[in-house]
């Protein structure tokens, strides 16, 4: 698949784009909610192909929908052509930095970056205590920004199921550092990246197994991180593929409930991780499915930093994915990616409760075993 | 002024073709071809009269609101000639007097039909059949009339000749042909129909069934129908009608008779029959004796007399309502006798006969308030009376008729707001 | 006189407030175009679209929809509906500029009555979402166009179109009890009326087709099926194209009801069988789970493709690089296009091959879907009939084959473009006893100019329309046109004189428009006559359907 990466096969995709009838719109989640023509894949990549063939200048305003993908790549599930939109959009946006035509939203991203980065990591070891983190072993776990910044329950949940299955305590993996640098991909800045990615593989490389709660950093440490020559040299898993090899550990309650699982893009559509987080919730819930889901599931609308360039369509995106379960009277979710939760909760309608992976395993047992110093979240 | 224009009409059709019509300033005008029919709407609209279409064994043309506008009956019945039959493509093209029935008889030695239409209405002209939609003129398997319509020839109020291309479907517009059907000849008048014909059925098979409520009857047809089943006719018939019409089914209170006909290849034919033996096992009912459904074909065909009187009241209703205006109607007229036909997956049709206790036919007063009576109950229920017409679209129409019309020649007193 | 673009959008906020409407230059070049392919043409030539709408609005309800109209009634401005922009005919260009109005914030399924096996959906719903909601609750609505990825049912409407069960299941005008329209004077009407009955013309089927010159479609009341029971689908072959048509008209005329029915003529099967692609689904399954991975210390993102240098458009040496470029990707492109050069040779030669060498013959593939015991006895009588007239059962692989690829044509549209040539559908339907010289006569016009193949894929008891795919191939993008339009006319002026109809489910926009008036001839006195009364100032998608569009042309 190596092929995608080459200029020949970008020039490929952007003209069978160019001149497809629009075969995958119904499946990108950005056009649907918006209902813009114009954001559809086909559209976007016939955008970036003009951009690319100077039939429109480089501007702020011609280069705004390659801004609109959250990469979800929900589109190539229905491409002959096996193009990657998501991806050749991410080039797009490099050239349209080194262009000075990026996204207003997203000026001085790099320095914003690198100042929350540092932030969520000296708060983690604040909240956390210097105890819980160490910087080799044989399993350390990495949260995830969004997981460190807004789901701090999230994580003492996962530690205290590690802990429950016999796993002693999982540090923490010590850093400094709590993403793995998607987002500065995804705000085409990748020599950013490249030194942000560096040094986070630097850390992880000093244990043997990576387990990782957020879905777009398990995809950049196994996949993208590679293309930058930088290798982890360790086996790195998400935490829904980390506790199904555990699953039937699991305790299970006496009556199952209802609980709906939605799947992150990042596990589903790139790194193949279906089956795993239904295993482990299996154990403890009745998993019931979105009408879309699996290799089909509906973004959150949380990747590609739609948050940051589009926001109302991101939390739009999140309601839209929500409202089937609304419409049944509401429920409970679960989902295996700090950002999803993230996205999910806060758009959350009445009656409809988002649930981290961890947090669900940890509650819906007949002991429920969240840990006695969870730190509440700050307001 | 009358005189002048029967003579100016007898120049294009013949004096034999023309004759006034005592007591009304109307003359009767019979061309005797689509060029001719096409000058007597030119001169009639040109003289400031107004069209009336009649055609054969169609009821009286309505001239409601015309007052002493002069005017003139057009009758097609001349117009009976098959012009084509596309034994090939199923097709057949005939000027829009030729009856239903006649042109049965055209077709039968070929092996083709129009189709299980009732046989009652094919006693009309073509023109009429298309020309005023109706809920009986439907069956199962082959829709309503208006649907074997594949193109139409019309005199339009100028004098024009317009004729819709023939094609199985096509994506070119509206439908055209649809502004004419049913619009009972205010946009044209229909000279001329290519209509799509089926092959006679290889088999005809009959059956009849005893349920326990005409509520499990009507429940076991459109189970049946879901399935695919499309019967060439299926009647429900309650206990007050069967005691008159089918006295040896021995109906009880209540009870339902189900008789049907399924047709087609004989394959196809026995599994429409299973089907109906099936829905009405599953809604408790049981087989009856075969002759009682043949019965009710021999009537349906006319080989055999009905028991008179008639059916005096019609209401239309969806499969969700059916059943409610069935009760409705019911109650508002517990004498009545009542039957449910023309079933397919929009629905079908409650049939009444008005009778008194005696068992004879209401008329006069009587009658007035019990129709009455029927159709507040029916409409009450969901169900729509014959000849209601949703007016919503009114002013469209209107003002196509405006466009197509300006001086209100073609049918004026037809389709408007009474 | 058209009133002035800031105008229109401080109008239109006033309706839908600032965020659903848009005057982008992103958003207007977009809604320029749908997917008619000689609009490709420009495209591909680099030409920047020269009739652009004026705005962009995306109203939520009806009744916004209705205060646009009026609006836009009252400023003098057109309106242009528009759903999913898959139509291959131009329907929804702005010819004289005007509010583009995108159904698709109007996309919810409100509900189903089960007792009446109706549906009522608004117009701008994804037509594959639409059918999986259904599949979901146990129905179809039994339409499957090859662009149901992208198309909105609105769209369906509008145009009459027509899916791959249509013999089954008819065209999506076949399926609809009634519609919720706004009609060029701003008013919103209801055709929904019981079928059954009712005095006065059709008004649903007036309005069906029309393409937005009559009102905007908003939503509509359709006719469902169960979800079906069981499925079939059998492979067949039959000597020629003439015994494929009489086998299947047989089966339609003995009131049997395939739901697939598709007969390929000699090159298509040739094509179609040349170019097998055994659908490796586990394959398919990776490449959707999986992202690609880029090679070690190649960059996490590809490069992107330097701008080109500025040269002549399409001379000779940017096609001799051209030549050079393609070269390192295999000999396809350029192979491809120097066939398309010589189309007569080619469909002479292939037909040769294809019938007198390989005795390969046509395939035929039928499918029959529904309810199990109906289903059942169905398919029986089908295949016996179909055996009785010669045809030669090859079992179910053809027909399992078919449907792992059954959108595939939709994408086969690129490639032909990337390299150079072009490629269209032209699909026109008659009655069987002119299909076969519908068939030889558009295929002998259109074969003077570009390689044809044809299928026939939608059949009814009178008649079938047939389905010709042609590609072809001109030096430069004026060529090009002219060569497109070349074919267009002959190919539907062909099909005009054995009397077909020049489109069975494409519908008309601006390509057909020429040609209306030969097909419906005096009886678009009532199209007129329609168009005045539902929208007597023609702000309704002017310049469409063969309608004419003084107001708008005068200026």
């Amino acid at each position: 698949m190596a092929d995608h990466f080459t200029t020949a096969d970008v020039a490929r995709q952007l003209d069978d784009c160019t001149f497809c009838p629009k075969m995958c719109r119904h499946a990108c989640p950005v056009s649907t909610t918006t209902g813009r023509e114009s954001l559809i894949p086909q559209a976007k990549m016939d955008r970036l192909n003009k951009l690319v063939h100077d039939q429109e200048p480089w501007r702020p305003d011609t280069t705004e929908s390659l801004w609109a993908c959250t990469g979800c790549r929900h589109c190539t599930v229905y491409c002959d052509h096996d193009n990657e939109p998501g991806l050749v959009l991410l080039s797009g946006r490099a050239e349209a930095n080194k262009r000075g035509a990026g996204h207003p939203a997203l000026a001085g991203y790099g320095e914003r970056f690198r100042a929350r980065d540092q932030r969520l990591a000296a708060d983690a070891r604040e909240r956390f205590g210097a105890e819980a983190f160490a910087s080799t072993g044989a399993i350390g776990f990495w949260p995830g920004c969004d997981s460190l910044d807004k789901g701090t329950a999230d994580v003492a949940a996962a530690q205290a199921v590690f802990e429950r299955l016999g796993l002693g305590p999982v540090p923490l993996v010590d850093a400094g550092l709590a993403c793995a640098g998607y987002p500065l991909l995804a705000a085409g800045l990748p020599d950013e990246f490249r030194w942000h990615a560096g040094k986070v593989a630097t850390a992880l490389r000093r244990f043997q197994t990576i387990v990782i709660g957020c879905s777009a950093c398990r995809h950049a440490i196994t996949a993208l991180y590679q293309g930058e020559g930088i290798s982890v040299g360790t086996t790195v898993v998400s935490i829904a593929e980390f506790l199904a090899t555990h699953a039937d550990k699991l305790p299970a309650p006496a009556t199952k409930k209802r609980v709906h699982y939605h799947d992150p893009c990042y596990l589903a559509r790139s790194a193949g991780v279906i089956e795993e987080p239904r295993r482990v919730l299996g154990q403890v819930a009745d998993v019931r499915e979105f009408a879309w889901s699996g290799v089909d599931t509906e973004c959150c609308g949380g990747g590609g930093l739609l948050p940051k360039t589009m926001p109302a369509v991101a939390d739009a995106m999140a309601r839209r994915r929500l409202a089937e379960l609304a419409a049944q009277g509401g429920g409970i979710v679960a989902t295996a990616c700090g950002t999803c939760a993230l996205m999910l909760r806060r758009n959350a309608p009445d009656g409809v409760e988002v649930s981290d992976l961890a947090t669900a395993v940890a509650n819906l047992t007949d002991t429920p075993f969240t840990p006695p110093a969870a730190p509440a979240d700050e307001p | 002024m009358t005189l002048e224009l029967a003579g100016a009409l007898a120049a294009v059709v013949g004096a034999d073709h023309v004759r006034p019509i005592p007591g009304q300033p109307a003359l009767a005008v019979t061309p005797g071809s689509p060029t001719e029919l096409a000058d007597v709407v030119r001169i009639t609209a040109d003289a400031g009269a107004a069209v009336v279409p009649v055609g054969a064994g169609f009821r009286a043309a309505r001239v409601r609101g015309l007052g002493e506008r002069r005017r003139v009956h057009l009758s097609s019945e001349r117009l009976d000639q098959v012009v084509q039959l596309d034994e090939t493509s199923m097709l057949c093209h005939a000027q829009a007097g030729l009856t239903g029935a006649a042109l049965e008889k055209i077709l039968a030695p070929r092996g083709l039909s129009l189709g299980d239409y009732p046989p009652g209405i094919l006693g009309s002209s073509l023109g009429g059949l298309i020309g005023v939609r109706t809920p009986g003129k439907s069956s199962a398997r082959h829709g309503f009339f208006e649907e074997a319509v594949a193109g139409l020839s019309a005199v339009l109020a100028d004098g024009r000749t317009i004729h819709t291309r023939v094609a199985p479907r096509r994506s070119t517009g509206p439908d055209l042909a649809r502004a004419l059907c049913g619009s009972e000849g205010t946009i044209g008048y229909i000279t001329a129909a290519v209509l799509r014909l089926h092959r006679r059925p290889e088999a005809r098979l009959l059956a009849a069934y005893v349920l326990p409520s005409v509520d499990a009857a009507i429940a076991a047809a459109f189970l049946a129908l879901r399935e695919e089943c499309a019967p060439a006719g299926l009647r429900i018939v309650d206990a007050t009608e069967a005691r008159l019409h089918f006295p040896d089914a021995g109906l009880a209170d209540g009870q339902a008779l189900l008789v049907a006909c399924t047709a087609g290849p004989t394959d196809l034919a026995a599994c429409d029959r299973d089907l109906i033996a099936s829905a009405v096992a599953a809604e408790g009912g049981a087989a009856a004796d075969l002759g009682l459904a043949e019965r009710w074909w021999r009537r349906r065909l006319g080989t055999e007399p009905t028991p008179e009187p008639s059916p005096g009241f019609q209401a239309s209703a969806g499969p969700g309502q059916l059943t409610a205006a069935y009760h409705a109607i019911r109650r508002a007229v517990p004498t009545a006798r009542l039957h449910v036909s023309r079933f397919d997956l929009d629905g079908a049709v409650v049939f009444a006969t008005l009778v008194d206790d005696r068992g004879d036919a209401l008329a006069g007063d009587a009658l007035t308030a019990t129709v009455a009576r029927a159709e507040a109950a029916a409409t009450a229920a969901g169900a729509w009376l014959l000849g209601a017409r949703p007016t919503a679209l009114d002013p469209y129409l209107k003002a196509l008729r405006a466009q197509l019309d300006p001086r209100g020649v073609m049918n004026p007193g037809a389709l408007t707001e009474s | 006189m058209v009133a002035d673009a800031d105008r229109v959008r401080r109008e239109l906020e006033g309706i839908v407030g600032p965020r659903r409407v848009s005057v982008r230059p992103g958003d207007l070049d977009t809604y320029a175009r749908d997917m008619w392919p000689r609009l490709l043409l420009a495209r591909r030539a680099g030409a920047t679209p020269t009739m652009l709408p004026t705005a962009v609005v995306w109203p939520e309800t009806v009744r916004e929809v209705a205060a646009i109209v009026r609006m836009a009634r009252n400023l003098g401005v057109p309106i242009i509906p528009y759903g999913g922009g898959s139509g291959v005919c131009g329907g929804v260009v702005p010819r004289f500029g005007g509010i583009t109005i995108d159904t698709k914030r109007m996309a919810a399924l409100r509900g189903i009555r089960a007792s009446d096996q109706v549906v009522d959906v608004e117009a701008g719903l994804s037509g594959e979402r639409f059918e999986r909601e259904l599949t979901r609750r146990g129905y179809t609505f039994g339409n499957f166009p090859s662009s149901i990825y992208c198309s909105t049912v609105g769209g369906w409407l509008a145009t009459r179109a027509a899916g791959q069960l249509s013999t089954k299941y008819g065209k999506v005008e076949d399926r609809v009890a009634g519609l919720t329209l706004v009609t060029g004077t701003g008013e919103v009407v209801d055709t929904d009326g019981p079928r059954r009955a009712i005095g006065g013309p059709d008004w649903t089927q007036l309005v069906l087709g029309s393409e937005g010159t009559l009102g905007i479609i908003t939503s509509a009341r359709l006719r469902l099926s169960p979800a079906p029971q069981l499925k079939v689908l059998r492979g067949f072959e039959v000597d020629n194209v003439a015994a494929g048509v009489e086998a299947l008209r047989r089966v339609l005329q003995r009131g049997l009801k395939p739901a697939v029915v598709r007969l390929y003529d000699e090159l298509d099967t040739f094509v179609n069988s040349f170019g097998h692609h055994h659908h490796d689904a586990a394959a398919a399954e990776l490449r959707h789970t999986h992202a690609p991975v880029p090679l070690p210390g190649e960059g996490a993102l590809p490069p992107l493709p330097p701008p080109p240098r500025a040269t002549d458009d399409d001379g000779p040496l940017e096609r001799l690089l051209g030549m050079v470029r393609k070269a390192r990707h295999g000999l396809r492109g350029d192979a491809f296009t120097a066939v398309l050069d010589r189309p007569r040779l080619i469909n002479r030669v292939v037909g040769t091959v294809a019938e007198k060498i390989a005795r390969k013959g046509c395939k035929l593939i039928i499918g029959l879907e529904g309810a199990r015991l109906r289903t059942e006895v169905e398919a029986a009588l089908t295949f016996a009939e179909l055996e009785r007239a010669g045809a030669r059962d090859q079992g179910e692989e053809p027909g399992r084959a078919w449907l792992a690829r059954r959108y595939a044509v939709s994408y086969k549209m690129s490639p032909v473009f990337r390299d150079g040539a072009f490629v269209d559908t032209m699909e026109v339907a008659t009655s069987w006893a002119t299909l076969l010289d519908l068939y030889h006569s558009v295929r002998a016009a259109l074969g003077k100019h570009a390689v044809v193949m044809a299928h026939f894929s939608h059949a009814y008891p009178e008649g079938c329309s047939i389905y010709f795919t042609f590609a072809a191939h001109a030096p430069d993008r004026a060529a090009s046109e002219r060569l497109y339009d070349t074919i267009w006319k002959d190919g539907l002026e062909a099909a005009t004189r054995v009397g077909a109809t020049i489109s069975h489910h494409h519908g008309v926009g601006m390509l057909r428009a020429p040609y209306m008036a030969g097909e419906h001839r005096e009886a678009m006195a009532i199209l007129t006559a329609l168009k005045h009364s539902f929208d007597p100032d023609d702000v309704m998608n002017p310049g469409k359907l063969g309608l004419a569009a003084r107001r708008w042309e005068a200026r």
